[in-house]
Formats: structure tokens, sequence, C-alpha cells
């Protein structure tokens, strides 16, 4: 996290952007906490309208198929 | 009360926290890494925290602070062991850092290790120490945003004490907006509001606490025979 100080022992995390169709503005919302609360999901940002969505997370905590897993609960569909 | 001068970070962090945490196990000892922002109130909660439990638990305190002895001559007053680690201008507490203390502590008459660490919401949390289990302070002054702007913390304390809510009223500190946040990050999270000044909340605190500690007590020793 602290990348200033360079005192962090994990680096920086991974960011992941996918582009995911079928959003409005209350399933963004929804997905958006869903993610969040899933371990080592730092930051999710949602752009509603175009689908673009970013992701900052530890792989090691989440896998990838965690986080699809979200967009396929909500019946979205998600590309990387 | 001893002030260690700790410099050089060496070593892997996390081989050293468990070298930590295993010793703490071996004696029962819960020990918890208390995270916040300076002025967030650890220090007062701690003494708090102190005048309620010293009673019922045998506790000590770790204050990492980067210069000054100011916290532990705090704790020092109630009468409980405090060894001080000053880091010398480092950002947080490492597993390096505790371990060089712990032979300073009386381990064999301890339930409760409660350690502050530097006051900052970031590189404290990335490093574990030895702990069972991270709180984290955030006071009403700071805003209700910092949940999501510093995730980490949030992510993994196992509780978050909401302080200084005797001011609530006189600032724009959206509280159910706060817990939403906190929420989203770490569902299940233990959320407490305290005032250190009104006392408000505090019980909670200390019984969420104590019954951590109580519960590793006798885990440990049915474990450890």
């Amino acid at each position: 996290m602290c990348s200033t100080c360079g005192c962090s022992s994990h680096g920086q995390g991974t960011q992941i952007q996918f582009f995911v169709t079928g959003y409005d503005a209350k399933n963004s919302k929804a997905v958006e906490e869903k993610l969040l609360g899933l371990p080592g999901v730092l930051y999710v940002h949602i752009h509603t309208h175009d689908g673009e969505t970013t992701i900052n997370y530890d792989p090691a905590k989440t896998r990838l198929s965690e986080l699809t897993a979200v967009f396929e609960q909500k019946g979205l569909q998600a590309a990387i | 009360m001893e002030v260690q001068v700790m410099q050089d970070i060496l070593g892997s962090n996390d081989k050293l926290a468990a070298e930590n945490k295993k010793i703490f196990d071996e004696y029962g000892i819960f020990v918890l890494n208390l995270i916040g922002s300076p002025g967030a109130g650890k220090t007062s909660l701690l003494e708090k925290t102190i005048g309620s439990l010293k009673n019922h638990l045998r506790l000590a305190v770790i204050e990492g602070d980067l210069f000054t002895s100011k916290d532990a001559d705090r704790i020092a007053d109630h009468d409980v062991p405090v060894i001080q680690i000053n880091t010398s201008g480092g950002c947080h507490l490492d597993a390096m850092m505790v371990k060089k203390v712990l032979s300073k502590l009386d381990l064999q008459n301890l339930d409760l290790v409660i350690i502050e660490n530097v006051g900052n919401l970031v590189c404290p949390a990335e490093f574990n120490i030895g702990e069972d289990t991270k709180a984290v302070v955030l006071s009403i002054t700071e805003g209700d945003d910092k949940p999501l702007k510093y995730p980490l913390i949030f992510k993994e304390a196992s509780a978050v004490v909401l302080n200084k809510i005797d001011i609530l009223p006189f600032t724009n500190f959206d509280m159910e907006n706060a817990r939403h946040d906190i929420n989203c990050l770490h569902p299940g999270i233990s959320i407490i509001e305290t005032s250190c000044r009104t006392d408000n909340g505090l019980d909670q605190w200390c019984s969420w606490l104590r019954a951590a500690a109580y519960e590793k007590n006798e885990r440990m020793k049915k474990n450890n025979g």
C-alpha cells in the first residue's frame, strides 16, 4: 500500500478491468458492494453507462473466477 | 518502563510474526494490534480499557511511537506493565521490533497484551506482528469517507471502534454511511461506537475484547494440556 515510504511488504496488488454488459443503476451498485466484500478486494469503480469496471485486488486472497462469479450471479456478462 | 529504540528491519516479517504468535500461544496470551490515525483516540481508549479490564485480566501494553514515551507514560499511570518501542521515524511496528521486547514481559503472568501501533491508517495494516487480531480506531473527526479511502485496515481488522461519538452532533460525519461502507468492505465485522469522554460504548468494546481474550485463554489451555 505505502509505496512512497517503501515499506510495503505486499506491493500494490493487481488491477484488473472488465467490460460488463447489462448494468443499470441498481445492479451496478449491488455488484460494487458484493465485490468490495470479497477478501483482498480494496477498490471497485464502475462506469454504469459503458460497463467499464476497475478492480484492485490481491489474487492471493480472491481468485479471478470469484470476481467473475459476482457478475454471473447478477446475470451480467463480463469480458476482460 | 523501558524505551527501546529500533532501526533496520531485517528478515521476513511474516516468519517473525509467526514466531511471536507461537510464543504468545504457548502462554495462552491474547494479543490485540490496535491501529488508527494519529489523534483517533487509541491511547485514550487503551486507558479506559485498562481501567475496565485490569481487575479481570492480567494485561500488559506495548506502545509504538516514532519518538517520545508520552503514551507509555500515560499507560504507566494505570499500574500495568508497559514497554515503549520508538521506531525512530518508522511508520509502523514490525514483528522484529515486537520480538525484541518480548523478553521484557512476564509472559507467564499475562492474559492479554495490547499493542498500540504507530498512528497511521496505511502501513500498520500490512505488517503482522504476532497478534491474534487487529482492531482499528476511527474517530468522528476523521470523516466517514475514510473506510473506502483506506480499505486494507478495515479488511484486516476484526473490529472497528468509531470513537469520539460525543461530538457527532457538531460534525457532518454520516454514521449510517460509515457503517455501510465498513460492512461492504468487511461483512460481519464488529462495529462499536464509543466516546472516551462520556464512556458511551466502552462496555461493549471491553466485552468484545474480554470475550476474545477468554476464548483464546481457554482454547490454548486445552491445546497446551
